[in-house]
Protein backbone atom coordinates (compact mmCIF):
# COMPACT_ATOMS: atom_id res chain seq x y z
CA UNK A 1 0.00 0.00 0.00
CA UNK A 2 1.42 3.60 -1.23
CA UNK A 3 1.34 6.70 0.31
CA UNK A 4 -1.07 8.43 -1.67
CA UNK A 5 -3.35 4.87 -0.60
CA UNK A 6 -2.74 5.18 2.59
CA UNK A 7 -3.51 8.95 2.89
CA UNK A 8 -6.78 8.39 0.98
CA UNK A 9 -7.84 5.55 3.34
CA UNK A 10 -7.05 7.53 6.39
CA UNK A 11 -9.07 10.87 4.75
CA UNK A 12 -12.02 7.74 4.06
CA UNK A 13 -12.37 6.32 7.53
CA UNK A 14 -12.20 9.84 9.05
CA UNK A 15 -15.24 11.04 7.47
CA UNK A 16 -16.97 7.80 7.29
CA UNK A 17 -16.35 8.05 11.58
CA UNK A 18 -17.50 11.52 11.12
CA UNK A 19 -20.22 10.21 9.57
CA UNK A 20 -21.38 7.82 11.80
CA UNK A 21 -21.12 10.00 14.77
CA UNK A 22 -23.89 12.22 13.12
CA UNK A 23 -26.25 8.98 14.16
CA UNK A 24 -28.49 10.30 10.98
CA UNK A 25 -27.21 7.49 8.96
CA UNK A 26 -25.51 9.62 6.07
CA UNK A 27 -22.53 6.74 7.66
CA UNK A 28 -24.42 4.27 5.47
CA UNK A 29 -25.75 6.26 2.73
CA UNK A 30 -22.55 7.41 2.01
CA UNK A 31 -20.61 4.34 1.74
CA UNK A 32 -23.66 2.61 -0.58
CA UNK A 33 -23.89 6.23 -2.88
CA UNK A 34 -19.95 5.67 -3.24
CA UNK A 35 -20.15 1.91 -3.89
CA UNK A 36 -22.99 2.72 -6.68
CA UNK A 37 -21.15 5.25 -8.65
CA UNK A 38 -18.39 2.62 -8.56
CA UNK A 39 -20.46 0.45 -10.26
CA UNK A 40 -21.79 2.44 -12.93
CA UNK A 41 -18.50 3.44 -13.49
CA UNK A 42 -16.63 0.34 -13.56
CA UNK A 43 -16.92 -0.18 -17.62
CA UNK A 44 -15.55 2.74 -18.20
CA UNK A 45 -12.65 2.39 -15.83
CA UNK A 46 -11.63 -0.54 -16.90
CA UNK A 47 -12.00 0.46 -20.96
CA UNK A 48 -9.48 3.56 -19.60
CA UNK A 49 -7.12 0.78 -17.78
CA UNK A 50 -6.84 -1.20 -20.95
CA UNK A 51 -6.26 2.25 -23.18
CA UNK A 52 -2.89 3.37 -20.44
CA UNK A 53 -1.71 -0.19 -20.89
CA UNK A 54 -1.37 0.02 -25.05
CA UNK A 55 -0.39 3.48 -24.95
CA UNK A 56 2.16 2.62 -22.55
CA UNK A 57 3.42 -0.48 -24.45
CA UNK A 58 3.17 1.41 -27.71
CA UNK A 59 4.95 5.06 -26.75
CA UNK A 60 7.39 6.05 -29.79
CA UNK A 61 10.00 7.26 -26.70
CA UNK A 62 13.44 7.35 -28.77
CA UNK A 63 11.49 9.63 -31.43
CA UNK A 64 10.64 12.18 -28.86
CA UNK A 65 13.66 12.66 -27.39
CA UNK A 66 15.37 13.28 -31.07
CA UNK A 67 13.44 16.77 -30.91
CA UNK A 68 13.27 18.34 -28.05
CA UNK A 69 17.03 20.06 -27.51
CA UNK A 70 17.58 22.95 -25.56
CA UNK A 71 18.09 25.05 -29.27
CA UNK A 72 14.99 23.35 -30.85
CA UNK A 73 12.80 26.92 -30.08
CA UNK A 74 9.28 26.84 -30.55
CA UNK A 75 9.09 23.73 -32.27
CA UNK A 76 10.60 22.00 -28.96
CA UNK A 77 8.09 23.68 -26.66
CA UNK A 78 5.30 22.51 -29.35
CA UNK A 79 6.40 19.28 -29.03
CA UNK A 80 6.81 19.43 -25.51
CA UNK A 81 3.31 20.41 -25.01
CA UNK A 82 2.21 17.42 -27.54
CA UNK A 83 4.28 14.75 -26.37
CA UNK A 84 3.06 15.70 -22.57
CA UNK A 85 -0.52 15.46 -23.58
CA UNK A 86 0.27 11.58 -25.16
CA UNK A 87 2.46 10.49 -21.94
CA UNK A 88 0.69 7.70 -19.88
CA UNK A 89 1.09 6.74 -16.47
CA UNK A 90 0.99 8.03 -12.98
CA UNK A 91 3.73 10.41 -11.71
CA UNK A 92 6.39 7.26 -10.74
CA UNK A 93 5.70 6.32 -14.65
CA UNK A 94 6.29 9.63 -15.69
CA UNK A 95 8.78 11.49 -14.25
CA UNK A 96 11.82 8.58 -15.14
CA UNK A 97 10.90 9.11 -18.18
CA UNK A 98 11.01 13.05 -18.40
CA UNK A 99 14.30 12.34 -16.13
CA UNK A 100 15.73 10.69 -18.88
CA UNK A 101 14.84 12.72 -21.86
CA UNK A 102 16.29 15.82 -19.67
CA UNK A 103 19.62 13.92 -19.26
CA UNK A 104 20.34 12.80 -22.80
CA UNK A 105 19.77 16.00 -24.06
CA UNK A 106 16.57 17.80 -23.93
CA UNK A 107 16.62 21.66 -22.88
CA UNK A 108 15.03 23.20 -19.56
CA UNK A 109 11.78 24.40 -21.84
CA UNK A 110 11.12 21.81 -23.35
CA UNK A 111 11.15 19.48 -20.49
CA UNK A 112 9.03 21.74 -17.92
CA UNK A 113 6.80 21.88 -20.89
CA UNK A 114 6.26 18.49 -21.27
CA UNK A 115 5.77 17.87 -17.50
CA UNK A 116 3.45 20.91 -17.14
CA UNK A 117 1.37 19.40 -20.55
CA UNK A 118 1.32 16.14 -18.74
CA UNK A 119 0.15 17.91 -15.49
CA UNK A 120 -2.64 19.63 -16.81
CA UNK A 121 -3.77 18.51 -20.24
CA UNK A 122 -3.33 14.55 -20.25
CA UNK A 123 -5.62 12.98 -22.72
CA UNK A 124 -5.69 9.54 -20.54
CA UNK A 125 -7.49 11.23 -17.82
CA UNK A 126 -10.46 12.45 -20.18
CA UNK A 127 -11.43 9.37 -20.43
CA UNK A 128 -11.99 9.26 -16.23
CA UNK A 129 -13.33 13.60 -16.53
CA UNK A 130 -15.82 12.26 -19.11
CA UNK A 131 -18.38 10.60 -17.38
CA UNK A 132 -18.46 13.01 -13.86
CA UNK A 133 -17.90 16.29 -16.02
CA UNK A 134 -19.10 15.79 -19.59
CA UNK A 135 -17.53 17.17 -22.94
CA UNK A 136 -18.27 20.70 -22.34
CA UNK A 137 -16.00 21.02 -19.47
CA UNK A 138 -13.20 18.93 -20.81
CA UNK A 139 -13.09 20.85 -24.00
CA UNK A 140 -13.15 24.48 -21.77
CA UNK A 141 -10.55 22.78 -19.59
CA UNK A 142 -8.53 21.55 -22.32
CA UNK A 143 -8.63 24.94 -24.81
CA UNK A 144 -8.48 27.69 -22.30
CA UNK A 145 -5.17 25.65 -20.92
CA UNK A 146 -3.05 24.63 -24.24
CA UNK A 147 -0.98 28.11 -23.92
CA UNK A 148 -0.21 27.20 -19.90
CA UNK A 149 2.89 24.59 -21.16
CA UNK A 150 3.92 26.68 -23.94
CA UNK A 151 4.07 29.93 -21.70
CA UNK A 152 5.88 28.24 -18.88
CA UNK A 153 8.26 26.56 -21.28
CA UNK A 154 9.02 29.56 -22.61
CA UNK A 155 10.03 31.31 -19.37
CA UNK A 156 12.01 28.65 -18.45
CA UNK A 157 14.48 29.08 -21.86
CA UNK A 158 14.11 32.81 -20.85
CA UNK A 159 14.92 32.50 -17.52
CA UNK A 160 16.69 29.38 -16.90
CA UNK A 161 18.69 29.18 -20.14
CA UNK A 162 17.96 26.61 -23.13
CA UNK B 1 -28.56 6.99 -9.91
CA UNK B 2 -28.89 5.81 -13.59
CA UNK B 3 -28.00 2.70 -14.44
CA UNK B 4 -25.45 1.99 -16.78
CA UNK B 5 -26.21 1.18 -20.21
CA UNK B 6 -23.75 1.49 -23.13
CA UNK B 7 -23.40 5.17 -23.94
CA UNK B 8 -21.23 6.89 -26.46
CA UNK B 9 -18.79 7.71 -23.94
CA UNK B 10 -18.71 4.21 -23.65
CA UNK B 11 -18.40 2.97 -27.49
CA UNK B 12 -16.02 5.87 -28.18
CA UNK B 13 -13.42 4.57 -25.29
CA UNK B 14 -14.13 0.79 -26.50
CA UNK B 15 -13.44 2.15 -29.94
CA UNK B 16 -10.24 3.86 -28.68
CA UNK B 17 -9.12 0.77 -26.89
CA UNK B 18 -9.74 -1.58 -29.79
CA UNK B 19 -8.06 0.77 -32.23
CA UNK B 20 -5.04 0.88 -30.02
CA UNK B 21 -4.90 -2.74 -30.03
CA UNK B 22 -4.99 -2.96 -33.77
CA UNK B 23 -2.12 -0.94 -34.23
CA UNK B 24 -0.42 -2.78 -31.37
CA UNK B 25 -1.01 -6.18 -33.19
CA UNK B 26 0.62 -4.60 -36.83
CA UNK B 27 3.49 -3.41 -34.69
CA UNK B 28 4.13 -6.57 -32.53
CA UNK B 29 1.56 -9.00 -33.19
CA UNK B 30 -0.66 -10.87 -30.97
CA UNK B 31 2.29 -10.39 -28.05
CA UNK B 32 1.87 -6.61 -27.93
CA UNK B 33 -2.03 -7.10 -27.89
CA UNK B 34 -1.35 -9.48 -24.84
CA UNK B 35 1.33 -7.10 -23.22
CA UNK B 36 -0.98 -3.66 -23.41
CA UNK B 37 -3.91 -5.84 -21.91
CA UNK B 38 -1.66 -7.41 -19.25
CA UNK B 39 0.25 -3.13 -18.71
CA UNK B 40 -3.73 -2.08 -18.35
CA UNK B 41 -4.70 -4.70 -15.99
CA UNK B 42 -1.87 -4.66 -13.57
CA UNK B 43 -2.40 -1.02 -13.17
CA UNK B 44 -5.70 -1.78 -12.16
CA UNK B 45 -4.91 -4.09 -9.94
CA UNK B 46 -2.43 -1.94 -8.24
CA UNK B 47 -4.47 0.82 -7.68
CA UNK B 48 -8.09 -1.27 -6.44
CA UNK B 49 -7.34 -0.45 -2.44
CA UNK B 50 -7.16 3.32 -4.09
CA UNK B 51 -10.33 3.29 -5.99
CA UNK B 52 -12.21 1.53 -3.16
CA UNK B 53 -10.93 4.61 -0.82
CA UNK B 54 -11.77 7.03 -3.32
CA UNK B 55 -15.28 5.92 -4.01
CA UNK B 56 -16.57 5.87 -0.35
CA UNK B 57 -14.56 9.29 0.15
CA UNK B 58 -16.81 10.72 -2.89
CA UNK B 59 -19.74 9.07 -1.63
CA UNK B 60 -19.39 10.41 1.63
CA UNK B 61 -18.27 13.69 0.54
CA UNK B 62 -21.53 13.87 -1.28
CA UNK B 63 -24.08 12.74 1.56
CA UNK B 64 -22.11 14.95 4.25
CA UNK B 65 -21.75 18.34 1.64
CA UNK B 66 -24.82 19.49 1.42
CA UNK B 67 -25.53 21.45 -1.65
CA UNK B 68 -25.69 24.80 1.02
CA UNK B 69 -22.82 24.45 2.29
CA UNK B 70 -21.07 23.82 -1.19
CA UNK B 71 -22.77 26.60 -2.77
CA UNK B 72 -21.38 28.85 0.29
CA UNK B 73 -17.97 27.51 -0.06
CA UNK B 74 -17.36 26.57 -3.26
CA UNK B 75 -20.11 27.54 -5.47
CA UNK B 76 -20.02 30.32 -7.95
CA UNK B 77 -21.52 32.94 -5.53
CA UNK B 78 -18.66 32.35 -3.05
CA UNK B 79 -16.01 34.01 -6.35
CA UNK B 80 -12.40 34.21 -5.01
CA UNK B 81 -13.11 32.84 -2.00
CA UNK B 82 -14.64 29.96 -3.17
CA UNK B 83 -11.74 29.89 -5.83
CA UNK B 84 -9.04 29.73 -3.13
CA UNK B 85 -10.50 27.05 -1.19
CA UNK B 86 -11.08 25.33 -4.17
CA UNK B 87 -7.26 25.29 -4.92
CA UNK B 88 -6.34 24.00 -1.61
CA UNK B 89 -8.15 21.62 -1.52
CA UNK B 90 -7.64 20.14 -4.98
CA UNK B 91 -3.60 20.91 -4.15
CA UNK B 92 -4.16 18.56 -0.78
CA UNK B 93 -6.28 15.71 -2.27
CA UNK B 94 -4.37 12.48 -2.94
CA UNK B 95 -4.81 10.18 -5.71
CA UNK B 96 -5.19 9.90 -9.78
CA UNK B 97 -7.87 11.26 -12.07
CA UNK B 98 -10.14 8.22 -10.33
CA UNK B 99 -9.94 9.70 -7.14
CA UNK B 100 -10.66 13.68 -7.76
CA UNK B 101 -13.25 13.29 -11.02
CA UNK B 102 -15.41 11.84 -9.40
CA UNK B 103 -15.18 14.12 -6.11
CA UNK B 104 -14.97 17.09 -8.56
CA UNK B 105 -18.14 15.10 -10.18
CA UNK B 106 -20.13 15.40 -6.56
CA UNK B 107 -18.72 18.95 -6.30
CA UNK B 108 -20.62 19.37 -9.46
CA UNK B 109 -23.90 17.58 -8.73
CA UNK B 110 -24.40 19.48 -5.19
CA UNK B 111 -24.06 23.07 -6.64
CA UNK B 112 -20.44 24.19 -7.21
CA UNK B 113 -19.90 26.93 -9.62
CA UNK B 114 -17.72 26.38 -12.90
CA UNK B 115 -14.94 28.47 -11.92
CA UNK B 116 -14.92 26.82 -8.59
CA UNK B 117 -14.29 23.29 -10.42
CA UNK B 118 -12.10 24.67 -12.76
CA UNK B 119 -9.38 26.09 -10.02
CA UNK B 120 -9.85 22.55 -8.78
CA UNK B 121 -9.01 20.52 -11.19
CA UNK B 122 -6.15 23.16 -12.79
CA UNK B 123 -4.66 23.45 -8.98
CA UNK B 124 -4.90 19.51 -8.51
CA UNK B 125 -2.73 19.12 -11.33
CA UNK B 126 -0.22 21.66 -11.07
CA UNK B 127 0.05 22.13 -7.10
CA UNK B 128 -0.36 18.88 -6.44
CA UNK B 129 1.11 18.47 -3.06
CA UNK B 130 1.24 14.22 -2.85
CA UNK B 131 2.79 14.62 -6.09
CA UNK B 132 5.45 16.33 -4.83
CA UNK B 133 8.38 14.25 -3.65
CA UNK B 134 8.18 12.05 -6.45
CA UNK B 135 9.09 15.66 -9.21
CA UNK B 136 11.97 16.25 -6.43
CA UNK B 137 13.16 12.72 -6.35
CA UNK B 138 12.99 12.08 -10.15
CA UNK B 139 13.86 15.79 -11.82
CA UNK B 140 15.94 17.60 -9.39
CA UNK B 141 15.08 20.80 -6.91
CA UNK B 142 15.84 22.83 -9.99
CA UNK B 143 13.60 22.06 -12.24
CA UNK B 144 10.35 21.43 -9.66
CA UNK B 145 11.06 24.78 -7.85
CA UNK B 146 11.44 26.31 -10.99
CA UNK B 147 7.82 24.17 -12.39
CA UNK B 148 6.21 24.87 -9.44
CA UNK B 149 7.07 28.73 -9.39
CA UNK B 150 5.86 29.23 -12.81
CA UNK B 151 2.70 27.45 -12.69
CA UNK B 152 1.83 29.13 -9.05
CA UNK B 153 -0.61 31.50 -10.33
CA UNK B 154 -2.34 29.48 -12.88
CA UNK B 155 -5.17 27.74 -10.86
CA UNK B 156 -6.78 30.65 -8.74
CA UNK B 157 -6.61 32.77 -12.46
CA UNK B 158 -7.89 29.40 -14.53
CA UNK B 159 -10.75 29.81 -11.81
CA UNK B 160 -11.52 33.29 -12.15
CA UNK B 161 -11.21 33.64 -15.75
CA UNK B 162 -13.36 30.52 -16.61
CA UNK B 163 -16.25 32.22 -14.11
CA UNK B 164 -15.79 35.43 -15.25
CA UNK B 165 -16.38 34.41 -19.28
CA UNK B 166 -17.78 30.75 -18.99
CA UNK B 167 -19.95 30.76 -15.95
CA UNK B 168 -23.29 30.46 -17.38
CA UNK B 169 -22.48 26.88 -19.56
CA UNK B 170 -22.56 25.34 -15.27
CA UNK B 171 -26.25 24.42 -15.46
CA UNK B 172 -25.42 22.38 -18.98
CA UNK B 173 -22.73 20.84 -17.80
CA UNK B 174 -24.60 19.53 -14.54
CA UNK B 175 -27.72 18.55 -16.76
CA UNK B 176 -25.87 16.60 -19.55
CA UNK B 177 -23.70 14.32 -16.36
CA UNK B 178 -26.86 13.73 -14.40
Amino acid sequence: MNQATLILVMLALMLFIYAWRRGDGSHRRGASMGWHTLKRTLPLLLIAFIIAGYVKVLAPQDLVSSWIGPDSGWRGLLVGTGAGMLLPGGPYVVFPLIAALYQTGAGVGPTLAIITSWSALALLTVSFELPFLGWRFTLLRIGMGLAIPLLVGLAGTFLFGG
Amino acid sequence: MRKWKPDWTTLTLTGVALVLAAVALGQGGSRMVFDGLVSGGQTLLSVIPLLMAAFLLAGLVRTLVSREVVERWLGSSSGWRGIILACLGGALLPGGPYVYYPIAGAMLQSGAGLGVLMAFITAKNLWSVPRLPYEFAFLGTRLTLIRYGLTLVVPPLAGLLTEALFGRVIDRIRKAVQ
